[in-house]
């Protein structure tokens, strides 16, 4: 029994470099993670800041285009997402499916990461905006310096998750061609007729990442809340 | 310094300043009382436009800031304002509370602007605080770093809303105290408060503002002791 288990690891893994499969499946999921988290959080804060801002101003409009964005996002699956964009843009031959994979994934994440980003600037008390323009800051700089740095501090818990979410979902990239570490998995499984041990590796990885990521996110919690308690 | 003609502010129907004309001249330090909801927070709030007026103008130091073409963020830098609830920045040392906007608004170099924070802290004391935060601080400790925050920008008027409303009653006299002081060096004040004693000893003119209106300015003597407008006597027979 144990013999046979440790037979069928030692095909997912040793013969024909199979662990390379894996390892450049890793590369591909950490790029396109990387990529959309970085892309997400631009969207986010963009978004987010539109909204805050225009809410109590002239430019309602601005308000509506957010929200369409956050509900068609919110309301369609990923996958069908990704398919859609993917076949939007592969009719030119040299797609490149990496970066349509991290575009898409940080699009989607964008809307999540805005509505998070929001609850977080709507969080500030009011007193601390005042306080910033009261010093000639301009709106942007009071916003960039005061309140988002506080924002981010209290947000971080929703922001880990999202990120969480985020990794655990490119898994399912492999629908536009991409070989991340799901779909290399995968391959190996149909190279040796035994499909379990790859997907154990795998989500082995997985969360191998989650975990350094919450690790990651725990030092950063504990440094943005410096002014916090003591 | 500070003239406002016919200021006016309403939230939604509600009027709450009526058309105050009121003249603030250099050096003068004019205390605002009244009763709760008689506008005299938002009249300052007005001044250096945390609130925008409905109506009326405001000018200051001759440019008349109601005017959509003038630079409020250079207004602001020139009015100090003090908030009933500190406002610190929570997530920045006292030092970087104090240095941030003359850093970021290039009046300052980072050196000039951290020896003058220095300057301060060390005015009131709190020297060995500058790489504090401010949850590590009392209130009154807080009050007098936003005081001084404030003038970290060299202003030539000070707002001050409430500044002693939030505090526990032994730690009033030390910002008051910092507050009479810079009263003795010149500073232009404008002064929204309960404490009668710092109205009765610091004020130049004291104004009386119910629903809106100003309704008596005076000096401090004759406006504690020739009071002539009813709700005035009524209000001072409340309190006094």
């Amino acid at each position: 029994m144990f013999e046979s288990l440790r037979d069928s690891f030692y095909n997912a893994l040793i013969p024909d470099q199979r662990y390379l499969a894996y390892l450049d499946g890793l590369k591909i999921t950490l790029l396109i993670s990387f990529f959309a988290i970085i892309l997400g959080i631009a969207i986010g804060i963009l978004v987010a800041v539109v909204k805050v801002t225009a809410m109590n101003s002239k430019m309602k409009w601005l308000v509506a285009i957010c929200n369409l964005y956050i509900n068609i996002i919110r309301g369609t699956p990923l996958m069908v997402q990704l398919l859609i964009i993917y076949n939007l843009i592969f009719t030119s031959r040299n797609t490149n499916e990496l970066l349509v994979g991290a575009v898409c994934f940080g699009i989607n994440s964008g809307a999540y990461v805005a509505e998070i980003i929001r609850a977080g600037i709507e969080s500030i008390d009011r007193g601390q905006m005042e306080a910033g323009r009261s010093l000639g800051l301009n709106y942007l700089q009071t916003m960039k310096l005061i309140i988002l740095p506080q924002a981010v501090r209290n947000i971080l818990p929703a922001l880990g998750n999202e990120f969480i979410v985020l990794i655990k979902e490119t898994s399912v990239a492999g629908v536009i061609a991409v070989t991340d570490l799901t779909k290399a998995a995968q391959y190996v499984g149909s190279r040796t007729w035994d499909i379990l041990p790859p997907l154990v590796i795998a989500a082995a990885c997985y969360l191998v990442l989650v975990m350094g990521l919450t690790k990651l996110l725990g030092v950063l919690e504990r440094r943005l809340g410096k002014g916090d308690r003591h | 310094m500070i003239v406002t003609k016919k200021l006016k502010k309403a939230f939604g129907d509600h009027m709450v300043l009526c058309g105050i004309d009121a003249t603030i001249e250099k050096g003068e330090k004019v205390v605002v009382i009244g009763p709760s909801g008689s506008g005299k927070s938002t009249f300052l709030r007005c001044l250096n436009l945390l609130e925008t007026p409905t109506d009326g103008e405001i000018w200051f130091e001759g440019v008349n800031i109601t005017d959509k073409k003038s630079d409020i963020n250079k207004i602001r830098c020139k009015m100090g304002m003090v908030f009933q609830q500190f406002n610190l920045f929570p997530h920045l040392s006292v030092l970087e509370n104090i240095t941030l906007a003359p850093i970021q608004l290039g009046l300052m170099t980072k050196q000039q602007a951290e020896s003058k924070a220095h300057e301060l802290l060390q005015r009131i004391g709190l020297t060995e605080k500058a790489d504090s935060y401010p949850n590590q601080l009392s209130g009154g400790q807080k009050q007098r770093i936003a005081i001084i925050r404030a003038l970290a920008m060299n202003p030539d008027v000070m707002l001050f809303d409430e500044p002693t409303s939030a505090l526990d009653p032994e730690m009033v006299g030390e910002v008051l105290d910092l507050m009479a002081q810079l009263a003795d060096e010149g500073m232009t004040m404008v002064v929204v408060t309960h404490e009668m004693r710092f109205a009765k000893k610091v004020a130049t003119r004291i104004l009386f503002m119910d629903e809106g209106m100003i309704v008596e300015e005076n000096t401090p003597e004759a406006f504690f002791d020739h009071p002539t407008h009813p709700r005035l006597q009524e209000f001072l027979s409340k309190i006094l």
